[in-house]
């Protein structure tokens, strides 16, 4: 349910405490994933092997799958014409827009209609504006207002519809590269948004890792600060003067209405204050440590480059308004098709134009590595479909476009300081700066900016830190939430920066990190402990011991001297990276017929990963087969009718200790999609419903059966419990009891009137919420859910049945629950994930390409539901990640992606020839037990092979690298650089060419980044 | 600009199509999207890079070979015979699919596709690859190279390639013909 909406309109839930909590009327909106309905079976073995995805035979024969494979034709319901729609966009930023020139379209090829933001204003189409995503998270206009200034590259300017198909084809060819279409005005100079954002975190910890700190985001404050110009400024420590933050939202992905920036620079003056104190003494610690010839001091600018998901499904919606029944009906290519539907129901809410009383949303299966989550394009989509004129409208971008505005990785600009002991090798302060080029449009660019500043410690323990991340607006184009999310870059960097203290040290570069490693128990250096055994050690000592590592030396010497003109080298590095979000929840039903027939829904959606897979997988883990209906996207369960005041990060003790006074309330709904998420976050979900059934019907039927007949059966003389119980070909079994099929199982259960549907939600704020339930014939349960509905097998008694009145389940109200406290919400992330990598390559010293010749990963996988989709993930995670490290980069500004010109033939993306596809290796390290939770590992496997190829190329040539990515270009400058010996501790210049954006002076000034000949007004 | 529209005839999947009148100029991926809404055909980059568009070309010689459908015009294919990706499979009566092709099975069974957005490709790309080694085989030691040469300008974006190759390496060696010591 989204916030709690009813056809009932308000509901004013009441007033709390002085709190008042409303819930406005929107439109009802629903969500479906498109195809994913009964399916066979055959892709999974009865004893639980998975042969196949349960998507793959949809999927190998071109069978639609994606949302881009829709025509209206193809949907229930919709008219059969399909309009098309696409953008004319602005390639000049430091000018007014004045409008557009279809001339060159001749009268054959003018568009059915034409719009303009004076249209979408007139008839109040806006850009959604949820308060709790931060200020102009989608920015500020569809479309760039006649007399205003396009804020950035690739700005929509005009929206063209298209009835017939053929004019659509051949307008758009036509218009795609043609000239003076857009009419610009006078000159202004750029007017990007205002910066989005910057927060920073600084620890000194106690005498050892153990004790309290002496300051630490998590015990004290998040530093927020705010701009001059393009540099950062954070509270002076004079105690005079307020100082009032730009944002104080927090990098939690979504969810909170934003915080009053003045409240909260009110609220915690004082500890901001004592950690720029704190901040202060690092400063001087590093000052002293300088010329403290024990210490070793590294100070190294980096920088990691724009890139392009290339997801090869590019941004494509389909949407339809039917004005007679005022229903708004859109096809998204979305990974939260959750959040689309709650964001789309807040745009139309209130338009009397438009006027929308229900939305009914179908997602399709997508692709986007982070960059179709939270995208505007779905909100372009519904725009576009009210000038329809009763005809379903699609947009779907084509290459050219999906670089010009599709959402991109963010580009930073790094500097970066390293105190270490030179006798011990021990680590003591790392210093870090982190400035994201955010583009355009804010989405994320804060939180990665937060994510980036907070990861970069990589799996190091740092007595002292201070750790800076900057978001700028800029006219790029727009940066957002990336697979990644800031630490394959900041991580990167560190890592390279740890080979090259190891060099300086004379210490073997997996030794010093194994000093230096995480141990458990340690904090992180926003002072919040881990969950768990972060394992590095052991991982670190496993990569020690490889071929690769072990025979290096020997092996680069054989392979110079056997290939003159290349140089051969081995690089290492490990990193973890963090998964949840801490507001993560899951949802499903989960139920069987007296046939044994099994039907799950659920709010996973499939965005590649196989998760549509895994979940049915883990059913059947528990219950002996999957699911046989099985339906995914879901966005609304009748069965939990739940509000939230959507603020997981942001309330405070007291509001939620009133408002868990509600039996419905839930500090979050369903979850945003991503890799990282699905098989420990969202299976958590899938993992209790399971275990509930199992318990609570299944175990009683088993029982009941094994006791039938004389002298009361096979199992009177034994003594099964539940925990015997196993999944086995088709059924349960267990405890040397005959396997019973499950159907048989399915039959008993609703003979005895036993609980035979349960559907339920889960949250977690790095802990899992628990509640008790007191379940009518079953007893008091306290289960880590925060709500519950059942359902009754066939058999049960009226009054019982009577009691299904909410979606034909009965809704359990909670009598007691334990949410996860407020203050939870500092703790920063507390589930990891470590991965390393080994990577062996050769330099070809003339040209500067280089040829990675094998890799070696490593992973903790925690328990793996399903091997093929895990070492899909590693195998395409470090693919990516060799092409960020040798050759994916974007310029960006006048040459940029944003002038709608780039392509693949530009874009260079990795082949199957860039990768090692024969000769690389993995490995994952065992569950430390049986029954280990499986871990979201998607992004952490694409981030240690960049640094280790650095590290790769140091040792084949003996130059340091920091600029991403290693073009042949930068190794031969470096190569043919004489001056350029790896340079001794104290602040080296750069050792590489520039990168394709001009450093930014040292104040950071907007000019100096920005393409602009005028003064910024 | 008014369009200029000519006939188009052409066998997709065995079966004739057409004469159908088509703009001079439309590329053949958005002909067969937006007139016979065969969409498992996908658009990757319209500059014929990816060849996510590929489908196969089926010569009067019995010879099949990988065929771009971005870049080329839905009438450079008048008079031609294609396979696109709903044709590989067996279908019955009511078109659900009774049997997959050994490409198609293989990549199912060696998990080769994540998101399968460049999978119609890839099974064009293959079975063109299968149906050369049939005609002239390859050593057995060369067979990895062939593979990437057939397959390397095939982009994939989720899988880092190494199952979808390895699935096309059992393919070949388990077709008699295709491979020799």
């Amino acid at each position: 349910m989204i916030g709690g909406l009813s056809r009932r309109g308000f509901i004013k839930l009441g007033t709390f405490s002085g709190i008042t909590v409303m819930f406005a009327r929107l439109p009802v909106a629903k969500a479906l994933e498109v195809h994913s309905g009964q399916h066979a079976t055959d892709w999974v073995a009865p004893d639980g092997k998975v042969r196949y995805r349960w998507d793959a035979i949809r999927k190998v024969t071109g069978e639609k799958v994606f949302a881009r494979d829709f025509r209206a034709m193809d949907l229930p319901g919709w008219p059969k014409e399909q309009a098309h729609a696409f953008f004319i966009k602005a390639t000049e930023v430091d000018k007014t827009f004045e409008g557009v020139d279809l001339s060159v379209l001749g009268a054959g090829l003018q568009p059915d209609r034409l719009l303009l933001h004076e249209d979408l204003e007139r008839d109040g189409v806006r850009v959604p504006q949820p308060a709790d995503l931060g200020v102009e998270f989608y920015g500020k206009d569809f479309l760039t207002p006649k007399g205003a200034t396009p804020p950035m590259y690739g700005q929509p300017v005009a929206l063209l519809i298209y009835h017939d198909f053929d004019r659509f084809v051949m307008a758009k060819r036509q218009l795609r590269f043609a000239k003076d279409v857009v009419r610009y005005g006078k000159v202004t100079g750029l007017e990007p948004p205002p910066n989005y954002g910057a927060a920073r975190y600084v620890r000194i910890g106690g005498a050892s890792p153990a004790d309290p700190p002496e300051f630490s985001p998590m015990q004290d404050a998040v530093i927020w600060g705010n701009f001059d110009g393009d540099s950062a400024v954070w509270p002076p420590a004079d105690p005079q003067g307020m100082f009032v933050p730009r944002s104080v939202q927090p990098k939690h992905r979504g969810g909170g209405a934003a915080p009053d920036a003045a409240k909260v620079a009110q609220e915690t003056y004082e500890p901001m204050r004592r950690g720029m104190a704190a901040a202060d003494a690092i400063a001087k610690d590093i000052e002293a440590a300088r010329s403290n010839p024990g210490k070793l001091v590294l100070r190294r600018q980096g920088f990691s480059q724009s890139i392009d998901p290339c997801a090869m499904e590019p941004d494509n919606g389909n949407a339809w308004y039917d004005a007679t029944t005022r229903t708004l009906h859109i096809l998204v290519a979305a990974q939260s098709p959750y959040e689309v539907a709650r964001v789309a129901a807040d745009m139309v809410r209130g338009n009397t134009r438009f006027p929308v009383e229900t939305i009914e949303l179908l997602s399709g299966t997508t692709v986007g590595y982070g960059s179709k989550d939270h995208s505007i394009f779905p909100f372009y989509t519904i725009a576009a479909c009210f000038y329809g004129d009763g005809r379903p409208v699609r947009m779907a971008n084509d290459r050219y476009e999906q670089f010009q505005l599709g959402m991109k990785r963010h580009s930073i600009e790094m500097d970066l300081t390293l105190v270490a002991d030179r006798k011990s090798g021990r680590f003591e302060i790392l210093k870090g700066l982190y400035t994201l080029n955010g583009g355009g449009r804010a989405n994320f660019s804060f939180s990665v900016a937060q994510v980036a500043a907070t990861g970069a410690q990589s799996i190091y323990y740092f007595p002292k830190s201070d750790l800076a991340g900057v978001a700028l607006a800029s006219a790029a184009v727009e940066a957002g939430s990336m697979r990644g999310y800031g630490t394959i870059q900041a991580m990167s960097i560190t890592e390279l920066l740890v080979d090259e203290a190891a060099a300086e040290l004379g210490i073997d570069p997996i030794e010093l990190r194994l000093r230096n490693a995480m141990r458990p128990g340690d904090p992180n250096t926003q002072g919040a402990v881990p969950l768990g055994d972060p394992r590095n050690v052991e991982m670190l000592r496993r990569a020690a011991a490889h071929p690769l590592w072990v025979q290096r030396d020997k092996a680069k010497a054989a392979y110079d001297a056997a290939n003159p003109g290349r140089r051969y080298g081995v690089g290492f590095a490990q990193v973890q990276k963090d998964y949840g979000t801490g507001a993560d929840t899951s949802a499903l039903l989960l139920e069987f017929d007296a046939e044994g027939k099994i039907t799950m829904r659920h709010c996973v959606q499939e965005i590649g990963t196989g998760a549509t897979t895994a979940q049915q997988v883990m059913v059947q883990r528990v219950l002996g087969k999957v699911p046989d209906v099985a339906l995914f996207g879901e966005t609304e369960f009748e069965q939990l009718p739940l509000v939230s005041n959507w603020e997981p990060f942001t309330i405070t003790q007291e509001e939620q200790d009133e408002l868990q006074k509600n039996p419905f309330w839930v500090p979050f709904i369903l979850p945003a999609m991503s890799a990282s998420n699905s098989v420990y976050f969202i299976g958590f979900g899938t993992r209790q419903a399971a275990q509930f059934l199992l318990e609570h019907a299944v175990w009683p039927a088993a029982r009941a059966i094994w006791s039938e007949g004389p002298a009361g059966g096979q199992m009177a003389s034994g003594n099964v419990q539940l925990s015997d119980l196993r999944a086995v070909p088709g059924g349960i079994g267990g405890g040397g009891m005959s396997p019973i099929p499950f159907e048989r199982i399915a039959k008993k259960a609703h003979e005895m009137g036993l609980v035979t549907g349960v559907a339920l939600h889960c949250f977690s704020r790095w802990e899992w919420a628990q509640a008790e339930f007191d379940i009518p014939g079953t007893g008091r349960r306290t289960l880590p859910v925060d709500a519950l509905a059942v359902r009754y097998g066939d058999g049960a008694p009226a009054e019982l049945k009577r009691r299904m009145t909410t979606g034909g389940y009965d809704y359990i109200k909670r009598s007691g629950v334990r949410f996860p406290p407020a203050q939870r919400n500092n703790a920063g992330v507390t589930t990891y994930t470590p991965a390393a990598c080994l990577v062996e390559l050769n330099v070809n010293t003339f040209t500067g390409e280089v040829e990675i010749m094998s890799h070696h990963s490593l992973l903790d996988t925690g328990t793996v539901v399903v091997p093929e989709l895990v070492s899909g993930q590693q195998q395409g995670g470090v693919a990516m990640g060799i092409g960020h490290a040798l050759m994916e980069e974007l310029p960006l500004y006048a040459d940029g992606p944003g002038d709608g010109t780039w392509n693949f033939n530009r874009y260079t993306l990795p082949r199957g020839k860039n990768v090692a596809v024969w000769t690389q290796t993995a490995e994952y390290l065992d569950p430390l037990t049986e029954g280990a939770p499986p871990k979201g590992l998607a992004e952490v496997v694409m981030i240690p092979v960049v640094a280790a190829t650095g590290s790769a190329i140091t040792h084949a040539i003996g130059k340091r690298f920091y600029r991403l990515p290693f073009t042949p270009d930068k190794i031969q400058q470096a190569l043919a650089d004489e001056s350029n010996a790896a340079p001794p501790g104290y602040d080296a210049k750069p050792t590489d060419k520039a990168s394709t954006t001009p450093a930014p002076a040292a104040t950071g000034s907007r000019a100096a980044m920005r393409p602009g000949t005028e003064s910024v007004a | 600009m008014s369009l200029e529209k000519r006939p188009l005839t052409l066998t997709i999947n065995d079966k004739p199509v057409g004469p159908i009148d088509v703009p001079v100029g439309m590329p053949m991926i958005d002909f067969l999207h937006g007139y016979l809404n065969l969409t498992g055909t996908h658009f990757g980059c319209g500059q014929g890079v990816c060849h996510a568009c590929t489908v196969m070309e089926l010569r009067p010689d019995g010879s099949a070979t990988e065929s771009r459908t971005c870049i080329s015009d839905a009438h450079f294919f008048n008079g031609k015979s294609i396979r696109t990706i709903e044709g590989h499979a067996q279908r019955d009566a009511n078109g659900e699919v009774r049997e997959l092709t050994p490409v198609q099975q293989a990549f199912i069974d060696h998990f080769s596709f994540q998101c399968g957005y460049c999978t119609a490709g890839f099974v064009a790309g293959a079975t063109v690859f299968i149906d050369q080694l049939k005609r002239k085989p390859v050593k057995r030691a060369e067979l990895e190279t062939a593979i990437e040469a057939s397959l390397d300008d095939h982009i994939c974006r989720c899988t880092g390639y190494v199952r979808y190759y390895e699935a096309v390496k059992s393919v070949a060696l388990a077709t008699p013909g295709c491979v020799v010591d």
